[in-house]
């Protein structure tokens, strides 16, 4: 009964942490700053937002830079000294900021 | 003197109109888009193998967009199913459909 307590505690807190995008930076992510932007809201066009993007989505991304199976200049340089540990820090850290981005539709008005 | 005023009035119109053409046709790309739906328009949709989620492209960048998809078209960046999407886009069609993706509304 008490375990069964338990696992309920910490779900509740992984809910609560998920919910406020309160995930400790990875120390690695200020390097993706300078490009991709304070906590991956990205200012400059030719960079992506990171920044609630889902999580599975970045790390299959930075997986594919590491192994060199997508081709970006700086990207590949940067995946490569990555650990599988730190590709999934980084990428729940991006993926829980709060979000620039959403699903699209066809119908509706255009945002602005 | 009235020569360099008209030359200079055309070559600032060809200027401001510039970002225009670039930036693609939004209702044209609302349009060309609507295949683009089928995966990226249902919220956490899932890419079977390996799996993950289609990445959300609301509000994203056009250049990256535009970058991504001829990524796809020339087969540089890997994705079967994306680089078949993208292999009978023009380059317009692509413009038209980043300009949109900027904007567009979102799923409801």
């Amino acid at each position: 009964m008490k375990q069964i307590a338990m696992i309920a505690l910490l779900g509740l807190a992984s809910t609560a942490a998920f919910a406020d995008g309160a995930i400790a930076q990875p120390p690695k992510a200020a390097a993706c700053f300078a490009c991709h932007g304070e906590n991956g809201h990205s200012k400059t066009e030719m960079y992506p937002v990171l920044a609630g993007q889902y999580a599975n989505y970045i790390a299959h991304a930075l997986t594919e830079y590491k192994d060199g199976k997508r081709k970006n200049a700086i990207m590949n340089g940067q995946a490569s000294g990555l650990t599988k540990e730190e590709i999934h820090d980084l990428a729940l850290f991006f993926g829980s900021q709060q979000s620039d981005l959403y699903t699209p539709s066809v119908h509706g008005a255009l945002k602005q | 003197m009235m020569k360099f005023v008209r030359v200079g009035a055309i070559v600032a119109a060809i200027t401001l109109s510039l970002p225009a053409l670039a930036d693609g046709n939004v209702e044209a790309g609302r349009i060309k888009a609507n295949t683009c739906m089928g995966c990226h328009g249902i919220p956490q949709y899932n890419n079977a193998y390996p799996t993950y989620r289609v990445p959300k492209l609301g509000g994203q960048h056009r250049d990256y967009i535009v970058a991504a998809l001829k990524g796809y078209r020339s087969g540089e960046r890997p994705h079967k199913t994306m680089q078949a999407q993208a292999a009978n886009l023009s380059d317009q069609d692509i413009e038209d459909i980043a300009s949109y993706l900027e904007h567009s509304p979102a799923h409801k």
